[in-house]
């Protein structure tokens, strides 16, 4: 995983364009999955964009055919391995600080999701004011398929999509095209790949951080695409009358759930408590056979523990929501934001 | 020439601008923004754990019936300052609201909320069934009584005055909504005094059927939820005449509508109209025109009627019959005592978090305007209030396990124990609400505001179900039967928490310190003190005028006033009994020390009530030390205010716009989309 400094600077590019700044993920080769480093770096230039009156608007977008895939689980396997899991865990806190700056963020972020979007590359778009879907757009939240849980704050954006489909999308894995995003609110706009050079300039053009004025310039690109006849969105009420069960006795369930009750920060605050759980092994090794079995190995067989659904007794989903019990425990501890004029749709999330 | 100069410069300064422009204008202050309690107060204790504590049960089901209510249309979700909010549309006519709230039992009874509700057995399932209540009520009155009337007054009906072959008949078809049943006890001439009406039932031993009939205008069925318009079952409670001897009140089963929602021959129905609130109920008014039902229908748990046409009983005392018979219907009493809580929560949630985030008033120029609890005065109107919420939720919880647990011997207890928490905790709901209501000034008006409708919504407690009078008369009766009965055991109090007076009376320090006004044992001497002598002197009053030969019912009428405020220390002590039991199962902390401040702070504004100076259980001095211990204890509950209230544990959304950004929730670009 060693990487020379030099292409570790690349890999997230920074345009400046009067008062608007585009940063690109630039690891195409991994589809641009967020190394530690990406994750450092795009903290540093947020926090500085907040203060710095010169920058009105962030635009994100990804190089090559992906936004971003995900989180680095393989650089997260080998920090665990050579420093233990608070290694690892630092993948997640920072990872989970700068999904709350986003959301809690004063000036306006356009992510162009021209591919897949999935895990933490959903954590580095979904908070943010504007998230414009193209046809190429492939959305996913696909973490219990290796033994983790859909983090970087999805108990707080998939609890809020309509009906139960957030407790469907999360425990499912399921992948959603653009015009699903666009239906189901993951996405603010839809704009077809062709025009985004356009949308891109326009942006720049107009020198305004209003989310009213930005919201009608991307309006102007904009397309109303119809969903595909076997879309799983047009069936919303079989989604619901199943996902909506409290038959369905997974911590996962219960995270949306719960999730759905609270803001954005103690949404994280608890996946960090979660995620610590997970890599502390300490209920079960999910995590690490999950990465083996897809991600390394590749044979896509997990030896899941427990192995069925009955098995995992309510008082599991208690202690993963609980604190971590040792001296090296400690909870997330988010910036405060009480400093920034924060905007309405913001303090709506707290 | 100096003249020329001055002309040249100034002309030269407007024609060329060399100088910054001098920025002397007038700013105004900054514009009014809002900002979330959240960013500024701070959580001294475990708000999750102190909901598990004042919810006590069931706190999974409750969040699961939140979420089905939030996800679904149905229940008119709205966005205000970017938050959704969830509350049935009021302005829409009482046709509508009642449509409304049908398609929403509906939804609920597809998705399996109901189940067990009727066939299930347990302390667990009539639990869970409180939960789901007390989670509807913060929807929705109207919502709640369709469902209770259906649940636990048909349904209860059934279960307890009918016997087995009821059971298998009707309980299944009840919990499934395949039939939708009403309870007609009520009349227009009797409410209060059900031994009194007037419809009467006769049998047909020749065709074994019972004639159910309305004889006159009086005697028709008023106020019967779910009879105007959907119900197709009801409970109807009659005189029953058998061989012409008048065997007192009984109940039977009648049908009143077709599947096809066509009502009955020999009934008739008629709407009682618009009401102050509560338009999603379509409350009926019924005539019997010599109605034929089936011997079977007859509720025959305590009494039956033989083919033949004999009437039968285990039970010889017609007055020992009487209260068999309605005992059960205390289940439904205890629902609107404990939700009625929850109606409080909401007013007070509101109502705290507005005032968190509300300003008037500079103390000096140029000082950010003033945050109206940090006002004494507002704190003072409010926080006591919280804490007797408290209170009331505790008190809640111990009588919904009374409740569940009951034995026959308890029965007496539970009806004492129902009537009074249901008189004082539905009283103290409209006093709570109207405070709550004027505290959000002006935005207290607005019906999507929440806090101002709630009191016209509920306003209906205090007189159904037992009018609350009525029932704290009871309450003072029972006393007064139970000082009567201890007499007789030689002067050992047992039951309805008089064990006190087995005790030797507790003194009153005359110098009342701080120290002392907080301890919990000088707060309960101080209520059971008050509810001793009261009790004493109830008993001498009563008892002097049965000694001058008058009727008990005339002596009981007399002395009404001594009733009215023992019932009341009753209930103050009993209430306090359950705060301390509750605070006593916290292991110490933050959250016991707070809670231990609300305790007191519960505590001595009872003892601000009127009684203690009127019958000088406290001095003048006492009282002005408590007064100023009210106040201290005020200030030190301030920064633990929005805590105290989100451990209420209410999802945002059925709150009201008031409670968070209500600048931008009446935004122009709010008006616009």
């Amino acid at each position: 995983m060693a990487s020379s400094i030099s292409s570790q600077h690349d890999q997230v590019l920074v345009e400046v364009k009067s008062f608007a700044r585009i940063l690109t993920l630039n690891r195409p080769k991994q589809l641009n999955a967020l190394s530690l480093h990406m994750i450092s770096r795009l903290l540093e230039l947020f926090i500085a964009y907040e203060e710095d009156p010169n920058v009105k608007l962030v635009i994100l977008k990804g190089k090559g055919r992906a936004f971003c895939t995900g989180g680095d689980v393989a650089a997260v396997v080998h920090d665990i391995r050579t420093g233990g899991w608070r290694a690892g865990a630092n993948h997640f806190m920072k990872g989970y600080t700068l999904n709350y700056l986003m959301a809690t963020y004063s000036k306006p972020q356009v992510s162009l999701l021209n591919g897949i979007v999935m895990g933490g590359g959903n954590g580095a778009s979904m908070h943010g004011r504007f998230r414009v879907a193209t046809e190429n757009s492939l959305f996913a939240m696909p973490e219990t398929a290796v033994g983790l849980f859909p983090d970087v704050g999805a108990s707080f954006f998939l609890s809020r999509l309509p009906g139960f489909f957030g407790e469907y999308v999360g425990l499912t894995g399921a992948r959603l095209d653009g015009a699903e995003m666009l239906a189901c609110g993951l996405a603010t706009h839809f704009v077809p790949s062709a025009k985004l050079p356009m949308l891109e300039a326009a942006l720049c053009a107009v020198d305004s951080g209003d989310p009213e004025i930005i919201s009608s310039i991307i309006g102007r690109y904009s397309e109303q695409p119809s969903l595909k006849e076997q879309s799983v969105y047009n069936r919303l009420d079989v989604i619901d009358r199943c996902f909506s069960q409290n038959t369905v006795e997974e911590i996962l369930s219960a995270l949306i759930r719960v999730g759905r009750f609270q803001g954005v920060g103690p949404c994280l605050v608890r996946e960090y408590r979660m995620v610590c759980h997970v890599l502390r092994g300490e209920f079960s090794n999910d995590f690490l056979e999950g990465y083996r079995a897809i991600l390394l190995d590749k044979d896509k067989n997990p030896k899941w523990e427990p192995s069925k659904l009955e098995l995992v007794t309510d008082t599991k989903v208690d202690r993963y929501f609980s604190k971590v019990n040792n001296e090296d425990g400690e909870d997330l501890k988010l910036p405060v934001r009480s400093k920034f004029n924060l905007p309405p749709y913001v303090v709506a999330k707290l | 020439m100096d003249r020329a100069y001055q002309r040249t410069r100034i002309l030269t300064n407007h024609l060329i601008p060399n100088s910054p422009a001098q920025t002397v204008c007038l700013t105004s202050n900054e514009c009014l923004s809002y900002s979330p309690p959240e960013l500024s107060e701070k959580y001294a204790f475990d708000v999750g754990e102190m909901r598990r504590l004042m919810d006590g049960h069931d706190v999974e089901e409750r969040d699961r019936l939140f979420g089905l209510i939030i996800q679904s249309k149905l229940f008119n979700p709205r966005v205000r300052g970017g938050k959704v909010f969830v509350s049935p549309d009021y302005n829409q006519s009482m046709e509508q609201q009642r449509e409304m709230t049908w398609k929403r039992i509906e939804y609920l009874s597809e998705r399996g909320v109901f189940r067990g509700w009727m066939t299930g057995k347990g302390e667990d399932v009539e639990m869970k069934r409180f939960a789901c209540f007390e989670v509807l009520g913060l929807f929705d009155h109207s919502i709640s009584i369709k469902l209770g009337v259906h649940f636990f007054l048909w349904g209860g009906a059934i279960q307890f005055f009918g016997t087995k072959h009821h059971h298998d008949k009707w309980l299944r078809d009840t919990e499934n909504y395949l039939i939708k049943g009403c309870f007609a006890m009520t009349e227009l001439g009797h409410g209060s005094n059900v031994r009194g009406i007037e419809t009467v039932t006769t049998y047909d031993s020749n065709t074994g059927e019972f004639i159910i009939n309305t004889p006159c205008e009086s005697a028709q069925k008023y106020w019967i939820g779910g009879a105007a318009k959907h119900a197709t079952h009801t409970i109807v409670f009659s005189q029953l005449n058998i061989n012409g001897t008048n065997e007192g009140v009984h109940a039977l089963i009648a049908q009143i509508r077709d599947a096809d929602g066509n009502v009955c021959p020999n009934i008739r129905i008629a709407d009682c109209g618009h009401k102050i609130g509560l338009n999603g109920v379509d409350n009926g008014r019924i005539w019997f025109d010599n109605v034929r039902v089936p011997r079977e229908n007859l509720l025959n748990s305590v009494a039956d009627v033989s083919p033949d046409g004999k009437y039968l009983s285990s039970i010889k005392d017609p007055d020992q019959r009487f209260a068999a018979f309605l005992s059960p219907l205390t289940a439904g009493r205890v629902n609107i005592a404990v939700n009625a809580v929850y109606q409080s929560k909401v007013g007070l949630a509101i109502a705290i978090r507005y005032a968190l985030t509300r300003r008037a008033f500079s103390l000096k120029a140029n000082e950010p305007e003033v945050l109206l609890l940090d006002y004494p005065s507002h704190q003072r109107r409010l926080l006591p209030l919280l804490a007797k919420i408290y209170a009331m939720s505790f008190a809640a919880n111990y009588l919904k396990m009374l409740y569940v647990k009951r034995t026959p011997q308890s029965n007496k207890t539970i009806h004492v124990v129902s009537s009074s928490f249901k008189a004082t905790i539905t009283w103290s709901n409209m006093q709570i609400l109207q405070e709550c209501r004027e505290a959000c000034g002006g935005q207290g008006l607005k019906t999507e505001n929440r806090v101002g409708h709630l009191k016209a919504e509920h306003d209906v407690q205090s007189t159904f179900e037992g009018d609350n009078n009525i029932l704290m008369q009871q309450v003072s009766k029972a006393l007064f039967a139970e000082y009567v009965a201890a007499q007789k055991r030689n002067k050992v109090f047992k039951g309805l928490g008089l064990e006190h007076m087995n005790k030797p009376c507790p003194v009153i320090p005359s110098q009342l310190t701080s120290t002392t006004l907080r301890c919990s044992q000088f707060q309960m001497d101080a209520l059971c003190l008050r509810e001793r002598e009261l009790l004493n002197r109830f008993v001498a009053d009563v008892s002097q005028c049965l000694a001058r030969g008058e009727s008990k019912e005339h002596s009981f009428n007399t002395n009404y006033q001594l009733a009215e405020d023992l019932g009341k220390a009753f209930s103050d002590q009993a209430i306090f009994q359950t705060f301390v039991e509750a605070e006593a199962t916290l292991a110490a902390g933050s959250l016991k020390d707070v809670l231990g401040m609300v305790r007191s702070l519960y505590a001595l504004t009872c003892l601000e009530d009127v009684t203690y100076l009127r019958y000088g259980y406290l001095s003048v001095d006492n009282a002005a030390a408590v007064r100023g211990e009210i106040t201290k204890l005020c200030s030190e509950l301030r920064p633990h205010a929005l805590a105290l209230v989100s451990s209420f544990g209410i999802p945002d959304a059925f709150l009201s716009p008031i409670a968070f950004n209500w600048v931008d929730a009446n935004s122009w670009s709010s008006v616009q989309h």
